[in-house]
């Protein structure tokens, strides 16, 4: 019951830092908004039971990803976006209908729905285990494939952000004399 | 050991996710439509874990650490396109790209 309180409790902190982010004027706030929307996702996690998942939500989003946007917010002068509009007010407008029909359409489901709830053949190695140790373990074995693949992504997404992100004055071409 | 139901993550989930969605079709900034996107992940990655929460199985996890990795990789790419874009265009508003238009 306490666990459901707490749970309470992440998921409204999240819901308001989202209405923060989509709504707030100035891109520092919206920078804010996110890493509480964040810190509330990893707490949602550790609720969860999932403690490794919550860890590298707060280790990568909440410290990694959070300050690469201020970095960005602060190298991309936003006074002009200051004095335009922030927001598509029509586009805006429109797009609420799609949301509210994806909203009625999970009560649909939920009310219609069929509730599956196997047994969970891991669950008696997550209670003697801990839940790492068992991640650490699924993740090494049967899906390590996907795991070097994922390490291949970042290494192409590091070189190519660089490659993007450089400045082209900088290139050492025409230097002979 | 089992005290959230699923719904719970999946309702939290979804109005994360249309928050996110509208956060992307409504915001006129760059930098502020990448961070919507990085909402609408988030959100799919607490149903990943609601589902595993209540299944009792590992995979869910393994996957939302997938979606973390590549979602710094977004981000690395993605802020690195938009400070190519504001170098080279002096924008940063997603209404004033429009050569590609047609």
């Amino acid at each position: 019951m306490g666990r459901l309180v707490i749970f309470g409790l992440f998921s409204l902190l999240a819901v308001l830092s989202a209405v923060g982010i989509i709504t707030l004027r100035n891109p520092v706030y919206v920078v804010v908004a996110l890493l509480s929307s964040l810190i509330a996702v990893a707490g949602i996690f550790f609720t969860a039971g999932a403690e490794l998942v919550g860890a590298l939500q707060l280790l990568i989003y909440a410290v990694a990803i959070a300050v690469f946007y201020i970095f960005v917010v602060s190298a991309v002068p936003w006074e002009k976006a200051k004095k335009t509009e922030s927001h598509y007010r029509f586009e805006g407008i429109v797009s609420l209908p799609v949301v509210l029909f994806l909203y009625v359409e999970m009560l649909v489901v939920f009310l219609l729905g069929v509730k599956a709830s196997p047994k969970g053949e891991i669950r008696r190695f997550i209670e003697e285990l801990g839940n790492a140790e068992v991640v650490g373990a699924v993740l090494f074995s049967k899906y390590f494939l996907a795991f070097e693949v994922v390490s291949l992504v970042l290494l192409i997404g590091m070189i190519g952000a660089v490659l993007i992100g450089r400045k082209e004055s900088q290139t050492y071409e025409d230097d002979t004399p | 050991m089992k005290t959230i139901p699923l719904e719970a993550f999946l309702v939290v989930s979804m109005i994360l996710f249309g928050l996110g969605v509208v956060g992307i079709v409504a915001r006129r900034n760059l930098i502020t439509v990448l961070m919507s996107l990085e909402l609408t992940l988030n959100a799919v990655n607490i149903a990943l874990v609601g589902a595993d929460h209540h299944l009792g199985a590992a995979e869910g996890q393994i996957f939302a650490l997938f979606v973390i990795a590549l979602a710094a990789t977004e981000a690395a790419v993605g802020l690195g396109i938009i400070i190519a874009i504001f170098r080279l265009k002096r924008v940063d508003s997603t209404d004033e790209i429009r050569e590609m238009r047609g």
